[in-house]
């Protein structure tokens, strides 16, 4: 039996993983590698965000009848993610470790103040509304969340 | 709202103003305490000084009651679905029965003023109630499917801790108040109020809080799930066998629960450091570094209470008293204020459609730097205090310094908010996005 929340929860924590590399890199103000990390950060968290608004939530705006309930809270805060990751390459392009040190401690809050109410409240939701088709639904959003699947 | 999906609308946001009011008063009682300190010089005599007691409900009620009712307001949506109905009304009632019980309390205990006391404990009493009757009604609202965390639970055990807490200070109180007659003697009963307050609210709250925060926020491995599972409901349980064997006066048995206590609040805080060693974060700030040494008190206050137990010197309840309240919990809080009031007012800024400065433009690092190294240099002052009664008075200092310090830091966020066009009308707000 396949959980929705175990796979997704377990992508948070692979995105923070790939957060901390790349925060550590610029700390240490070494750019090209930062460079690097930073892209595949923001690329790890743009899959995790894209499977959930195009596979996960409609499936479950489309079973609980809710499209102004929390999936739409949660595209919300994935706009204002998207928008900090902007300043974040911003103060990248331009070198400047302080106002990324900021942008990533904005980020890092907002980004797991949204995880958390995904993994104690929708994932769980999910898992229960879901049920009849959640294992093929992990399998799919696991598919698309390949790159950190075990090879 | 439907019933089917009850507290997840996200759209009941308390309004900036409703944590900040507890936050922002929280570090006037440190004041207070400092102040306390300075001018009754013989505080730090003994555990049972009327200065002692007035000073640690200072803390515990005016500044740890305050910041954690503040605190959950915006934590329990996020972690478990449970919304306050009407947040700003529930403010607006607690804050201020709160305020003014914890001056009365504190303020009849160092007096001598039984009133006064009592006064005090019912108005914490009223404005505890109150919160619990809102926090009951938001997790009954909340979603019935539940995640992999055990704080949802943990937070709620921690609610029922602070209930028997406040209930025992509210019999101490009438007891010292109208001479109610007890099957117990009163400084057993003392300690079964500190005890539950110790563990069964203030290291519950902490526990449950840290279950999520410390994995999420600082990048660690998780706690060990067979931790996570048993620890908080352990505790109630040795807590609740303690309290029989005290009113039983089964003292072998009573000395024996109590290390087990002791044994958990150290293996909580052992577990946390150990966590905190593995942050994949390189580079850790100075909230960081003060929850480390807050979760070190905690180690520390749990074996001076664990040598408590089998000696007689004076000097240990105080030592652990101190390190608890101030190392562990003010330690813990303020590292806690300095993440969550500048997100705060970055998230209301952004959900008002204004662009926000970053959380380290609103807070800049080098004053919460001097600021947490003036706590722990309080911190050592207290302790020194306990075997160098003058040091008192620069202690008393310090933690002046600390919480004037803390105050200013905090309002330099609020001004920023300000100048960045935060505004303290909700109806304005409303025009805005909500999430949180």
């Amino acid at each position: 039996m396949s959980l929705i929340s175990s796979l997704m929860t377990q992508d948070h924590r692979d995105c923070d993983h790939e957060f901390a590399l790349a925060e550590s890199l610029v700390a240490r103000r070494d750019w090209d590698a930062a460079a690097k990390a930073v892209n595949a950060f923001a690329a790890a968290l743009e899959m995790h965000f894209s499977a959930e608004e195009e596979q996960l939530f409609p499936r479950f705006e489309a079973v609980t009848g809710m499209t102004h309930g929390p999936t739409e809270v949660m595209r919300g805060e994935h706009a204002d993610m998207r928008s900090i990751i902007a300043n974040l390459k911003d103060a990248l392009a331009r070198r400047d470790a302080d106002d990324f040190a900021g942008e990533a401690e904005t980020l890092l809050i907002m980004m797991q103040q949204h995880n958390m109410k995904e993994e104690n409240i929708l994932y769980p939701m999910c898992d229960a509304r879901l049920a009849t088709e959640r294992d093929a639904l992990t399998e799919a959003l696991g598919q698309r969340i390949t790159r950190k699947m075990p090879a | 709202m439907s019933s089917a999906n009850p507290g997840l609308s996200y759209d009941d946001a308390p309004p900036f103003s409703v944590p900040l009011r507890y936050f922002l008063t929280a570090p006037l009682f440190g004041i207070a305490a400092g102040a306390l300190l300075l001018i009754d010089g013989n505080a730090l005599g003994s555990r049972w000084s009327p200065a002692a007691l007035g000073a640690v409900h200072l803390v515990a009620t005016g500044i740890m009651l305050q910041v954690m009712l503040g605190a959950l307001m915006q934590i329990l949506p996020v972690v478990a679905g449970a919304t306050l109905l009407t947040p700003l009304r529930t403010a607006r009632l607690t804050h201020p029965l709160l305020a003014g019980g914890s001056v009365g309390l504190s303020w009849g205990l160092w007096q001598g003023h039984p009133g006064a006391t009592l006064a005090g404990a019912a108005l914490l009493a009223a404005g505890l109630i109150i919160f619990l009757l809102a926090a009951a009604l938001a997790f009954r609202r909340a979603p019935s499917a539940r995640g992999r965390s055990d704080t949802p639970r943990d937070l709620r055990l921690a609610l029922i801790g602070l209930l028997v807490t406040a209930a025992l200070g509210v019999i101490l109180a009438t007891t010292l108040a109208r001479g109610l007659s007890l099957p117990i003697d009163l400084p057993a009963l003392v300690n079964l109020h500190a005890g539950w307050a110790w563990m069964g609210w203030g290291a519950m709250l902490v526990a449950a809080t840290s279950w999520v925060i410390v994995p999420m926020f600082q990048i660690t491995p998780a706690y060990p799930q067979r931790l996570t599972r048993i620890w908080a409901p352990s505790v109630l349980i040795l807590l609740a066998l303690w309290s029989m064997a005290a009113i039983a006066s089964l003292h072998g048995i009573g000395i024996a629960l109590a290390g087990l206590l002791c044994a958990l609040a150290i293996g909580f805080g052992a577990t946390t450091l150990r966590l905190q060693a593995r942050s994949r974060r390189s580079t850790p700030d100075a909230s960081f570094l003060a929850f480390r040494l807050a979760m070190a008190s905690i180690i520390a206050g749990a074996v001076a209470i664990l040598a408590s137990l089998v000696t007689e010197a004076d000097a240990l309840p105080l030592l652990a008293g101190i390190l608890i309240l101030h190392g562990g919990f003010v330690g813990a809080i303020s590292a806690m204020l300095y993440k969550i009031v500048p997100f705060l007012a970055w998230l209301h800024l952004t959900q008002a459609r204004i662009k926000a400065p970053n959380v380290k433009k609103l807070s800049p690092d080098l004053p919460v730097r001097r600021q947490l190294i003036t706590h722990a240099a309080a911190l050592a002052l207290l302790l020194g205090s306990v075997f160098l009664p003058l040091l008192s008075y620069a202690a008393g200092a310090a933690i002046m310094l600390e919480f004037g310090w803390l105050l200013g830091n905090l309002a330099r966020i609020v001004l920023a908010w300000q100048k960045a066009g935060g505004r303290w009308n909700p109806a304005a707000a409303a025009e805005g996005k909500k999430y949180v």
